[in-house]
């Protein structure tokens, strides 16, 4: 009994390190536990600062995912942006051969396609409905034509394409060089300029969602004042004192991310249909680009990485003025 | 254990709380500590818990100087003390068998353990039966018990209470003194702040006397050696 004594009165008992480690892993593991039983114990509280979060979240996802169709369906476009040379009318067959030797050597290029005179006629007569009007012209109207295709990867590249016109104009026999571009200029403005609002909105949502998670903690905080002044005085160091808030911060940052997904998620099986509707009545095998899996752990990365910033912006404000007096 | 070297304690606004205060206490010594409210007995207990720091002077424990410990040091410098609070200071969202654990759990010891020990300090304090229930649910001196069983579940050095009788009648006084003497008895060193006469009066032990912020009186009790 004595010896059991001494021991139990044996002073500044040390851990060991695997002691502590095993310790702080449950703590840890814990510390969540506990974290996610508080914030089901305030369902109203914790569903309304989830949904903010997620809405502030959801917000900028949806417009990044305009944006990225947007710029999807451009760029199915752009494949089909052909330059239309025309050819001098009256060329002699051996130019007009040497001028196709040319453009196929041309770099930049992919494919060229030659249509003589008689085809566009022809093709004409076929398509516009005006064959029999066609016959009491003399001669072909319709000059020759060499339709060229140029490199496009990914991204269209206006300047390349540009550079390919002027030296395609620049050759004998050429009459005329056509693409429609500038709708494709506008096109990339308009994509550039939604990238921006995208930014800026997603900072201002982000700065609003870390205001959102920070009132909350703070409200958390005042409201556990009590408790953290005895964890302080029982030896609990800062980072122990932390810890939940933080979690329940990452908590409320994953749970609101996770909301947002499901929000664009049913967003687009809701808007899908029209838009297969739509693509097929232009003969477009178009179809909605979604989060996918990338899309869905960056916005639980962004959710969770403002959840625990906003919470450790509270949290380092207002533990230092809860100290024992 | 510990050394208050001449130490002196003045509040902004000029208020002084103690005057040139020096006295020791050996490891594994008692003593009351006495005087009126306002004498500066909380001042002395909240300059040891660090939760004050001195104006002049210096404070050892254990040879250690406290005014040389950082303020990150002191999580680890409570750790070595257990206190026993006026109004005990218990969670009462929680369990007595989490309120007692919380020492062990922000030292990071594992559930078992924090298990073993925390139903020993209670088997300690006769609370056993209680650990379930939460502190509204237990009588004043059964949660002065509580507190009790949570200041020395970790074994500190240490062991400072601040009226720990404070609305306990006599009987309950008497069995809680007892505790602190098995305590004392295995080698911690106690001081208990109180203006209990009564039961000072009951023990005889070593008793310092502050007056005004000054030590006026230290030596036996009323019983005398």
């Amino acid at each position: 009994m004595a010896a059991t004594d001494n021991s139990r009165g044996a002073v500044g008992q040390k851990l060991s390190f695997a002691h502590r480690w095993r310790g702080y892993k449950a703590h840890h593991r814990e510390t969540l536990r506990a974290s996610l039983v508080k914030m089901l114990h305030e369902p109203m509280q914790t569903v309304l600062t989830v949904m903010v979060i997620a809405i502030a979240l959801a917000l900028p996802a949806s417009l990044y995912l305009t944006v990225d169709n947007v710029q999807q369906l451009g760029s199915n476009f752009e494949s089909s942006a052909q330059i239309t040379v025309f050819v001098n009318k009256g060329a002699r067959p051996e130019a007009i051969e040497s001028l196709e030797q040319k453009l196929n050597g041309m770099s930049g290029v992919t494919s060229v396609e030659y249509i003589s005179a008689q085809q566009a006629l022809l093709e004409f007569k076929a398509l516009s409905g005006f064959g029999s009007a066609l016959r009491y012209l003399e001669d072909n109207p319709l000059p020759a034509v060499f339709l060229v295709q140029p490199m496009m990867e990914g991204e269209v590249d206006l300047v390349q394409t540009q550079k390919i016109i002027t030296d395609i104009t620049a050759l004998p026999v050429v009459d005329d060089v056509q693409i429609d571009m500038a709708w494709l200029q506008r096109l990339h403005s308009l994509i550039e300029m939604g990238h921006k609002i995208v930014l800026a909105l997603g900072i201002t949502l982000g700065i609003g969602v870390l205001l959102v998670i920070g009132n909350t903690i703070r409200l958390a905080i005042e409201s556990r004042r009590n408790e953290i002044i005895v964890v302080k005085l029982v030896g609990g160091t800062n980072a122990y004192v932390r810890r939940p808030f933080l979690y329940t911060g990452l908590l409320l940052g994953l749970f609101g991310a996770l909301i947002a997904s499901t929000m664009l998620f049913s967003c687009l099986i809701w808007i899908s249909s029209s838009v297969e509707d739509l693509a097929s009545l232009y003969q477009s095998q178009y179809r909605l680009q979604g989060l996918g899996i990338t899309g869905f752990l960056s916005l639980m990365l962004i959710g969770g990485v403002f959840g625990l910033g906003g919470a450790w912006i509270a949290v380092s404000r207002h533990l230092r003025d809860i100290e024992p007096r | 254990m510990i050394c208050f070297d001449n130490l002196s304690k003045r509040y902004p606004g000029g208020y002084e709380a103690l005057r040139n205060v020096s006295f020791k206490m050996e490891a594994g010594e008692m003593a009351f500590l006495t005087g009126h409210s306002g004498a500066g007995k909380s001042t002395l207990l909240k300059l040891l818990m660090l939760m004050e720091r001195p104006t002049s002077g210096n404070l050892l424990i254990n040879g250690k100087n406290l005014n040389r410990l950082s303020n990150s040091q002191i999580p680890m410098y409570r750790r070595q003390v257990g206190v026993v609070f006026q109004n005990h200071q218990l969670l009462l969202d929680r369990t007595v068998f989490d309120n007692v654990a919380l020492p062990l759990q922000v030292s990071g010891y594992p559930a078992k353990e924090i298990g073993r020990r925390v139903r020993a300090a209670l088997d300690g304090v006769g609370l056993l039966d209680k650990e379930q229930q939460k502190p509204m649910a237990l009588s004043g001196g059964e949660q002065q018990r509580v507190g009790i069983a949570r200041a020395v579940v970790h074994k500190p050095r240490i062991l400072l209470a601040d009226e720990p009788t404070g609305n306990l009648d006599p009987q309950l006084s008497t069995e809680i003194m007892a505790l602190f003497r098995r305590f004392q008895s295995v080698g911690v060193t106690v001081l208990i702040a109180t203006h209990d006469i009564s039961l000072i009066n009951r023990m005889q032990l070593r008793i310092m006397r502050l007056e005004d912020g000054e030590l006026t009186d230290d030596g036996g009790g009323y019983g005398g050696y």
